[in-house]
């Protein structure tokens, strides 16, 4: 029992009170710590004017009235808001309306106000001290009206911030005092010190600060300074109103306040005064707080009510499954776990009817859920291990071992007695082992291949050993059958065949006369190769590109398959990978190598191309001129090669042909390196390109491989080579 | 005993609903006959309890204090017309709490208030299976509301005194001391006087204002608060037409309730 609010209502009430008390609780064990303190502060002024029902009700009640936990613990958020909208109707003070005497109201005023209190005033004069101000109303928890108690208070100049502009802070307010009849209203701070309280008290004397450090923590929000007569706190134009107006009662004021009829300013106001609504509040006996029981209350009853209609549904939803309706069944579930989120029964019912229907994550997460609410339900844990073993084998189907294992594990981990899930974890981890022998192995031939790849450039080196050695002797005849190749293509030019299988030869006698043209030039001076023939270019160009474009739609396929073959045949057996452009790269490199290598002549030369060969393509910026020259080259190179290689038993200066056999494969490496650059780009095309190089060119000079490659040659272009050779032949004859 | 007797009235609920609506506009006529001083000494008594029973359901159903009020409100009202005989009190009150829901816009779902209704007469017992049974049941809570709706001609939205009083504590407030406000539970104990006057007619017999001046000066006077007081008294301002004795008049009657409740449990 509170004893001061005791000592309080007694000393209010007198011995009446007092006697009724010593009656009413006189079981109280409280009651009797309390009652000789009481005894003494009980004066013998009886009220004379309080009913007894009052004082009987009091001393009844009075376990419940002075508890102090009848008292709210939660003091009522005291927040001031300056803010014009009112969530409740703020009411002028109440003495205002009830005609307090001046000295009573000073007194009061003097009583109450506080270190930390928010003021409003207006300033009277100007000192060099500080100024005066004439105190209106308190803002803040306190709300008084004091404009008409002449209570006024000193601001020191310490106490005024500088507002930085002047030396003088006061000359700030100077202005102020001037605009005075415009009224400039100050929020001032009462700061006085401990010492300066007392005199406040007695002497009436209050100090005032600016500074907002002074403010009670509650109120540190607050703006201290001028303010504009807007910005008054509304309790006190309320007032105001009042005054001028003295019919206007505190019941029509409320009446008529916007915030009185907001619906939630009971809330709000509970909220304030600290009062919790929805918990029993009562001074009742049989309403009081420990007689409501925790399950008696509606939302207790609900989740129980909730739970056993859930598991109602489970029970329909298990007969439904039992009788192979699995979409009621799946409903009734639903249903259930709509009632009571966390069912078990129904979380495990579903989970099994995912597992039958397949879908093993869902019931998985089904019975996880279900063991997380209760991590002992039997069937949940066999279930769960079930479902994971068989989704781990379902995994294991995917390859995703490592997965799968987890799951193994997982369901041993929690059925240590479940034989299915080890058995399977231990074939599992065999496999495992399996499959990292095999990775280890594959590692291994990765290896190989590498450096078979390596092997596969010696291998080339032999065959072009080959190739030179038959061009030496072919050299010889050279002569002659440059001269009858210029006239062909000379005649060819004239005549312009359009039909694709003509096409094909007719490229290759075009080449031709870009051969002899090479020829020359490379006679005159090794250094400037392949120069662009300056009077057949423009034919040139056109024809090809058509020419390209129809070998692109032939060759593709057939390219594929070739290099297929191909790399089949110059590596090793078992490389089960098309061949990507990078080994293709690689493969040329290493030729190039092996012809830098070959004589230092020739790298010069090689160096030579390879540099304008770059000019040529950085000046040819658009991807198809570089193509189309690039194509050009290729052609004329091949069909040269072809028929250097065609002519084996010709005699020729042998240095000559071989830097020409070095230019045409330089040319080669160039263009692949080129095609390489814009990979991205025209990629198929380009590897397009070079397969129909390398055909053209192995049809003509390995005989080993001719057979090979008529099975994968299309007829037209049997047909474009047989006519090649009888066009040879007939050359052979001239 | 009484437990008893209260749950075999639940149990008739729907058989009542049904003579009820039909005996709607004899109501009023058997009321009169009703004279008897023990008779309706008996009834506040049923009155009484019937109303701790919104109090008790309102609480466990987490309702706010205005809604309740609107309640016992509409209960009082509601037997202010019509008989004890041919109502079934609780069913009306089940439905005064449905409907107070709507009213103050607080929704309160059936379900709930027949659970936690069924859980006050059978205390301990499982939760009521929702069956045919329940459905009912439900139905019956429905019907009575349309009839009470009926009875009270669709006025069913009052002023309580809350506002009001909460507004005077502010204003009180201003007037007194900050730390003998903080020390002294004055808004406590004058909202439980509040809510606590629901328990009776004193709820609908007295101006709101009235209420809210009486629960604020009986707080006052039991923990010997004073207010300063000029030419008027405090409560002479906040409410003009009120003099000492009815206040006096009203301190007693709710002060009664206290009684009550020795009385009829």
């Amino acid at each position: 029992m509170d004893r001061d609010l005791l000592k309080q209502s007694v000393a209010f009430h007198g011995q009446t009170l007092f006697s009724l008390l010593k009656c009413e609780q006189s079981e109280n064990p409280d009651f009797k710590h309390v009652t000789a303190d009481l005894a003494k502060s009980v004066n013998q002024r009886d009220k004379e004017d309080d009913s007894p029902v009052v004082e009987q009700f009091i001393a009844r009640k009075a376990d419940l009235l002075f508890a102090p936990a009848w008292k709210s613990t939660t003091p009522g958020e005291e927040e001031w808001q300056e803010e014009s909208q009112e969530p409740y109707a703020i009411m002028p003070p109440l003495e205002q309306f009830m005609d307090v005497s001046y000295n009573e109201r000073r007194e009061l005023f003097y009583r109450d106000v506080e270190r930390g209190d928010v003021v409003i005033g207006r300033i009277t004069s100007i000192r060099d001290f500080g100024f005066f101000v004439n105190l209106l109303c308190t803002a803040g928890g306190m709300e008084r009206d004091v404009e008409d108690l002449e209570i006024m208070g000193l601001c020191p100049i310490r106490d005024v911030p500088s507002t930085g502009n002047h030396d003088d802070p006061l000359s700030y307010f100077h202005i102020g005092d001037l605009i005075r009849e415009h009224i400039v209203w100050i929020y001032y701070l009462l700061s006085n010190t401990a010492g300066v309280k007392d005199i406040d008290r007695y002497h009436e004397k209050l100090t005032v600060s600016l500074y907002p450090t002074s403010l009670a923590l509650n109120m540190e929000r607050t703006k201290l300074g001028v303010i504009s007569k807007e910005e008054l706190p509304l309790h006190y134009t309320r007032g105001e109103q009042v005054t001028t107006d003295s019919r206007e009662s505190y019941e029509m004021l409320l009446q008529s306040s916007l915030g009185f009829s907001n619906p939630s300013s009971v809330d709000y106001l509970l909220g304030m005064l600290g009062i919790g609504d929805t918990q029993s509040h009562s001074l009742m006996r049989g309403l009081q707080s420990k007689h409501f029981m925790e399950d008696d209350f509606a939302s207790a009853i609900r989740k129980k009510q909730s739970a056993s209609w859930a598991l109602k549904c489970v029970k329909a939803g298990v007969n439904h499954f039992k009788s192979g309706r699995h979409v009621e069944a799946m409903n009734e579930y639903n249903k259930a776990l709509e009632m009571d989120t966390n069912n078990v029964e129904a979380l495990v019912a579903r989970g099994a009817l995912y597992a039958t229907k397949g879908s093993l994550v869902k019931a998985i997460s089904d019975f996880e859920l279900a063991l997380e609410s209760c991590p002992t339900h039997r069937n949940a844990k066999k279930y769960l291990c079930q479902t994971l073993v068989e989704r781990g084998g379902q995994l294991e189907e995917e390859e995703k071992l490592i997965t799968a294992e987890g799951l193994y594990k997982k369901a041993i981990a929690l059925d240590d007695t479940f034989h299915e899930a080890k058995e399977a974890l231990r074939k599992l981890q065999m496999h495992i082992q399996k499959t990292l022998k095999l990775k280890a192995e594959e590692a291994a031939k990765e290896k190989e291949k590498q450096l078979t790849a390596e092997t596969s450039a010696e291998k080339l080196r032999k065959i072009l050993k080959e190739e030179k050695r038959m061009k030496k002797k072919r050299k010889r005849y050279d002569s002659t059958s440059e001269t009858s190749s210029s006239s062909d293509s000379s005649s060819d030019d004239l005549s312009s065949r359009k039909k694709p299988k003509k096409r094909k030869h007719k490229r290759r006698r075009s080449s031709h006369s870009g051969k002899k043209h090479k020829q020359r030039v490379s006679s005159r001076d090794e250094e400037e190769h392949y120069p662009v023939p300056a009077n057949t270019s423009a034919s040139f160009i056109n024809e090809k590109q058509t020419l390209i474009k129809l070998l692109d739609g032939e060759n593709r396929a057939e390219n594929r398959t070739l290099s297929h073959e191909k790399s089949r045949e110059g590596r090793f057996e078992d490389d089960p990978f098309t061949r990507s452009p990078e080994t293709e790269d690689r493969k040329v490199k290493g030729q190039n190598e092996c012809f830098s290598g070959l004589n230092g002549r020739d790298k010069d030369t090689y160096r030579d191309r390879r540099r304008s060969e770059d000019e040529h393509s950085t000046q040819q910026e658009s991807c198809r001129n570089a193509r189309i020259t690039s194509c050009r080259k290729d052609s004329s190179s091949s069909a040269y090669s072809e028929t250097s290689r065609k002519s084996d038993s010709r005699d020729f200066d042998s240095r000559k042909s071989s830097s020409r056999t070095s230019d045409s494969r330089n040319s080669h490496s160039s263009d692949s390196r080129r095609s390489d650059s814009y990979k991205s780009g025209s990629h198929g095309r380009s590897e397009v390109r070079e397969g129909n190089d390398r055909q053209i060119s192995y049809s003509d000079v390995s005989k080993a491989w001719e057979g090979n490659q008529k099975k994968n040659v299309p007829t037209n272009l049997l047909d474009i080579f047989n006519q090649i050779a009888e066009f040879e032949r007939e050359r052979k004859k001239k | 005993m009484l437990l008893k007797f209260q749950a075999s009235r639940f149990c008739v609920h729907i058989q009542l609903t049904m003579q009820a609506s039909r005996s709607a506009h004899v109501a009023t006529g058997v009321e009169n006959n009703v004279t008897a001083a023990g008779e309706s000494s008996n009834e506040t008594k049923t009155h009484f309890r019937v109303c701790r029973f919104i109090i008790e359901t309102g609480v466990k159903l987490g309702m706010r204090s205005v809604p309740v009020a609107t309640a016992c409100s509409l209960y009082h009202k509601f037997f202010q017309t019509a008989s004890l005989q041919v109502y079934e009190p609780y069913l009306v009150a089940m439905s005064c709490i449905y409907l107070a829901g709507k009213v103050e816009e607080q929704h309160l779902r059936t379900r709930d208030i027949i659970n936690v209704c069924h859980r006050y007469f059978r205390p301990g017992s499982d939760p009521l299976e929702l069956d045919e049974k329940f459905w009912e049941l439900r139905d019956s809570v429905v019907q009575c509301e349309l009839l009470i709706l009926r009875q009270l001609n669709f006025h069913v939205s009052f002023e309580h005194p809350h506002k009001y009083l909460l507004h005077y504590l502010l204003s009180v407030r201003s007037l007194l001391n900050r730390h003998a406000w903080s020390r002294t539970p004055i808004a406590e104990t004058a909202w439980a006087l509040l809510k606590d006057s629901y328990h009776g007619l004193v709820c609908v017999r007295h101006q709101p204002q009235h209420l809210a001046i009486t629960a604020l000066y009986l707080a006052l006077h039991t923990y010997g608060v004073k207010v300063p007081a000029g030419e008027r008294e405090w409560w002479q301002v906040l409410c003009e037409d009120i003099t000492k004795a009815q206040i006096e008049a009203i301190l007693t009657e709710l002060l009664q309730l206290y009684d009550m409740e020795a009385k009829c449990t």
